[in-house]
């Protein structure tokens, strides 16, 4: 009997009904054939039953046939628009799609229907969080307390939105409220550990340090609090803020002997005694240094009091203690003493000294007789002193000395790996991309299974632009069966690859794959976020909290991560490029002249797309016969544009470009590159306030920046050639914006020519003032003689700016270009990449460690 | 400036794979006046080879290496030093001996086939090398002239040691 106040449509006979129960059991349990075959009963006589028409086709989807069952989703929900079901269907199919504003949408339509449904209420919670709505989740964390007072875990949802929420005071309320509640708590209870950390912690952050410390020490005698390691971290750090240093003291004191490589501890500790680490003054030093010693002889093995010492010890006592701590990393063979010490090279003393040290080392060593006589070093100290001398001279730009020393290791020792690493580096510091990559190739064959020396070896074949000769070798490492390296990388989320992938093709002038890359990357980052959403309900049900709390700031920083800036900054680069030259998509786009790379690109495509119709093929034949749950999720589509050509339309280029861009203007707030390019997309769109703001923020980071100073010149060209100004407000502000970025009353001629004579020994400024004269359309000859100023010996030139300068020279169709290039190619000895497109043709064969055509003998000749 | 203290050096063996073969190539080519062949390269990644050619490491750097094979006429099976070799600054600290002795204890105790001596070719103008084996029980068996297409002087020492095996188990 169907009970009353249901709606006639809904309503079920008995036997129905029952058959319903069954529907939505066996979909519980994943019984996905027998769910469908009972959904098909029941719609037998009543085709219209909405809720059931939902439930078949959320089925359907989980089988696979995602099209069919979303349709019938969509059906079930227009058929009883008041039923809890359907909407609660609707929304797991939104929620699949990770379409999470749309999903609470459907939610809280569904629980208008039935207010107290638990699963829908946490889903909803869930989706609240990932959707950052507090306000809203400390509601639907408040129904659910009251709901289930009993179960523990929605007193901590509570609190726990509460806190999200930033109210921390009621977070603890809540806490204390559940304390008070329970009962007989088992010993060595996990779960109610992490809750107590989690209230210390809540305690410490509204500054109550004693009532901190005090339920701290009741539940550590008591055992509830089960990580020992925590205590004692909770502790030193909560004494040293109450004030309480001697016992502070003690507790940083074990907790360095415990872990005598933290950093962490050994800042706790001297923060405890006042001492800054970081920022040593004249009366902290000698204490520092002093404290440093003793722990440097009480703990032998340890390395981290010893690194701080050289940190923080300066002139002769620097020397006396750089001394041992180089020559002991010299002695072990540590490959990474130079980058572990690099950062003391910004003090030009300590560089200087450390430099003297090892030099007198190499001195001693190299005059050494070779013998076996113990007292003699052994002689892998001498090839690691050449390493690290090696290190030291390209450090200080002498790459040349960097070299020699090189070669000179490589003579003793040729089996090194390092050694050809490093000269790889070098190679590709004096703009040898191709010797570069040759160097690391040497390196990579003599040990193949290394994957790291794989992965570099691959990267600098992308940065000489060998692309398909980079997926070569990184196909040895990748899975056999993946469609292509490229895609095996895609998968696998490696920032690395598409990075430098991307940036090749766009060096290589093919923006569509290039795009295609960049975009690549994006999406890694949405997948991270997307992540998240699991550990709403995880972190909860497993108590998880403190770690959970730490996540989820982390995931709203998640963009800041260098990979995506950068790869945000380099697409929204060439979709400015898109924007000025529509022609470039074009020209791009037309088949005829589809570039290698893209060619081989659309074929590989051609054939992924074979094997994935195959196995969809394959699929839907199974998918009718098989129990097999697919989930949710939409699989991924069929690449529909493997070359990227429509990214390259000119239609919504600048809108792409925003997408990327608009989590920078918080989150890059300190990246001049990122402020500058925001600038330059905001001021195409017509948003002026924008492009104001980002070059005010710009100017606040570098004012001289060269790369600022052709921007501001843009914007006042540019709002000064509107056809009227922007209506008020934002016409006042942007005028008076632009007064305050640039002065008003000088030409833009004459700031011009003032920024380059303050700047007149930069490059990169020559640089800038060139564009600006193209700019202002000044006659060609006047741009190049500006450009050709970077030559001047005076003038600071670095290979990237002058390839800039190239560049810009024949993008302005200067007759003199390849005067400028010979000039480079002169200037920069050890470089290649000024050569012409001929030399550089078989430049690339250098680039390879095994050359084909070695002669080979016959007849082993046994030498011994 | 007073001496470093440093550590007692480490002299480890490991067997040669098609991944670490890489690193023998180079060792030969700086060490030996010969261009071996892919043959060579083939041979010594052999399994039966494996205790009878290694990578020679000293402080977890490759320096030298030694290569053997398996020869067997008339059911007699010796084995033929190929190569062994170290590179220059590495010299006189033991590893040539230490490898020499390596080889040797993996040939007394390898059964099947029995080992009954292990040989090799100096080049006659290499008295260093003789000595060398000698030292380590080698003997002067007899003088293969032109043994050398290539080099001068063409001949060749051959020398050789018995190997006692030890006995199986009664």
């Amino acid at each position: 009997m169907a009970p009353s106040g249901i709606p006639p449509k809904r309503a079920l006979p008995s036997k129905e009904s029952t058959l319903f129960k069954e529907l939505l059991n066996l979909y519980e349990s994943r019984q996905l054939k027998k769910g469908l075959k009972t959904a098909d009963q029941i719609l037998k006589k009543f085709p219209e039953h909405g809720e059931t028409v939902c439930m078949k086709g959320l089925i359907l989807t989980h089988m696979g046939r995602r099209e069919e069952g979303i349709d019938l989703v969509k059906k079930g929900v227009r058929l009883d628009l008041t039923s809890h079901i359907v909407w609660h269907v609707f929304g797991l199919i939104q929620k699949g799609e990770k379409n999470y504003e749309e999903a609470l949408k459907s939610y809280t339509q569904a629980l208008k229907f039935d207010k107290e449904n638990m699963n829908i209420l946490r889903d909803a919670a869930h989706l609240q969080t990932q959707l950052r709505l507090f306000d809203g989740l400390v509601d639907t964390r408040h129904t659910l307390l009251k709901l289930r007072p009993n179960l523990r875990q929605n007193w901590i949802g509570l609190a726990v939105a509460y806190h999200l929420n930033g109210s921390i005071d009621e977070a603890k309320k809540v806490l204390e409220h559940y304390e008070s509640t329970l009962k007989n708590i088992p010993d060595y209870d996990v779960e109610h550990s992490e809750v107590l950390l989690y209230h210390i912690r809540l305690l410490e952050d509204l500054g109550l340090y004693q009532e901190a410390v005090s339920l701290l020490d009741v539940n550590a005698k008591s055992r509830a609090i089960i990580d020992r390691t925590a205590i004692m971290e909770y502790r030193a750090r909560l004494l040293t803020k109450l004030g309480e240093h001697d016992e502070a003291e003690q507790t940083w004191h074990a907790l360095i002997e415990q872990n005598p490589d933290s950093y962490e501890y050994f800042r706790g500790y001297f923060s405890n005694r006042s001492i800054d680490l970081d920022n040593i003054t004249k009366e902290t030093r000698l204490k520092a240094v002093e404290s440093l010693r003793e722990f440097s002889s009480q703990l032998p093995r340890a390395a981290a009091p010893r690194r701080l010492a050289l940190d923080v010890a300066v002139g002769d006592e620097f020397k006396a203690l750089a001394e041992p701590y180089l020559f002991s990393g010299l002695d072990k063979g540590i490959p990474s003493l130079f980058a572990d010490i690099k950062a003391l090279y910004r003090d030009d003393e300590k560089q200087h000294a450390i430099a003297s040290i090892v030099e007198a080392l190499r001195e001693r060593l190299s005059s050494q007789p070779q013998s076996n006589s113990s007292e003699s070093e052994p002689p892998t100290t001498y090839l690691w002193t050449l390493y690290f001398l090696a290190q030291h001279y390209s450090h200080i730009s002498d790459h040349q000395r960097a070299l020699q020393l090189l070669d000179l290791a490589l003579e003793h020792t040729p089996t090194l790996p390092e050694l050809l690493m490093y000269k790889a580096r070098v190679l590709k510091r004096l703009g040898d991309p191709f010797g570069a990559a040759r160097s690391m190739d040497e390196a990579r064959v003599l040990d193949l299974q290394d994957r790291f020396l794989n992965t570099k070896c691959a990267k600098y074949r992308l940065r000489a632009g060998l692309e398909e000769e980079a997926q070569e070798v990184l196909g040895l490492f990748t899975k056999k069966d993946a469609s292509s390296p490229a895609a095996d990388l895609e998968d696998m989320q490696s920032l690395l690859f598409l990075t430098e992938d991307a940036d090749a093709q766009k060096r290589n002038g093919a923006y569509g794959l290039a795009l295609k890359k960049y975009h690549a990357v994006q999406k890694v980052f949405n997948e991270v976020e997307d992540d998240q959403y699991d550990f709403h309900g995880y972190s909860l049900r497993r108590f998880t909290l403190n770690i959970y709390l730490n996540l989820i700031p982390w995931e709203d920083h998640l963009r800041s991560h260098p990979a995506y800036i950068h790869t945000a900054i380099a697409a929204a680069q060439i979709y400015i490029e898109l924007h000025d030259d529509p022609s470039l998509a074009t020209k791009a786009s037309s088949s005829s002249h589809l570039s290698e790379a893209e060619k081989k690109a659309k074929k590989k495509a051609k054939k992924a797309a074979q094997k994935s119709q195959e196995e969809a093929k394959k699929a839907a034949t199974q998918a009718a016969s098989t129990n097999e749950d697919k989930g949710l999720e939409p699989t991924a589509p069929k690449d529909d544009d493997p070359t990227g050509t429509k990214l390259l339309e000119h239609a919504g280029a600048l809108d792409r470009a925003w997408k990327l861009l608009s989590p920078l203007v918080t989150l890059a707030e300190d990246n001049i590159d990122a402020q500058l390019v925001i600038y330059d997309v905001a001021v195409r769109r017509s948003k002026y306030l924008q492009a104001a703001k980002a070059l005010k923020q710009a100017k606040s980071l570098d004012a001289d920046h060269p790369e600022l100073h052709l921007r501001l010149v843009d914007f006042r060209q540019r709002v000064s050639s509107l056809p009227q100004i922007p209506p008020e407000p934002i016409g006042s502000v942007v005028k008076g914006a632009i007064a305050e970025l640039i002065p008003d009353e000088v030409s833009l001629e004459t700031y011009n020519s003032q920024y380059v004579q303050r700047h007149s020994t930069s490059g990169k400024a020559v640089l800038a003032s060139g564009k600006v004269l193209q700019k202002l359309n000044t006659p060609i000859a006047e741009v190049e003689s500006a450009l050709f100023g970077a030559l001047n010996p005076e003038v600071v030139l670095d290979i990237p700016t002058a390839i800039d300068v190239l560049e810009l020279l024949k993008n302005v169709k200067s007759e003199r270009a390849e005067e400028f290039r010979n000039a480079c190619d002169v200037k920069f000895v050890s470089s290649t990449v000024f050569k012409s497109p001929k030399e550089l043709a078989e430049m690339r064969l250098k680039a390879f460690a095994t050359a084909a055509g070695e002669e080979e003998q016959t007849k082993p000749e046994e030498a011994s | 400036m007073s001496s470093l203290p440093h550590s007692q050096p480490r002299i480890s063996f490991a067997s040669l794979t098609p991944n670490n073969l890489g690193t023998v190539r180079k060792l030969n080519s700086v060490l030996f006046p010969i261009k071996y062949s892919e043959k060579f390269y083939q041979d010594i990644l052999l399994p039966e080879t494996e205790d009878f050619c290694k990578l020679v490491y000293y402080n977890d750097i490759p320096v030298g290496t030694i290569c053997c094979r398996l020869e067997t006429t008339d059911g007699i099976t010796k084995l033929y030093l190929m190569t062994m070799g170290v590179l220059a600054p590495y010299r006189s600290r033991g590893l040539g001996s230490q490898s020499l002795k390596q080889v040797i204890t993996a040939a007394a105790t390898h059964l099947a086939p029995k080992i009954d001596s292990i040989y090799l070719h100096v080049q006659i103008s290499n008295g260093a090398a003789k000595t060398f084996y000698e030292r380590h029980g080698f003997k002067e068996l007899a003088v293969h002239e032109n043994y050398y297409k290539k080099l001068v002087p063409h001949d060749a020492w051959i020398l050789e040691r018995k190997i006692e095996g030890v006995e199986e188990q009664a």
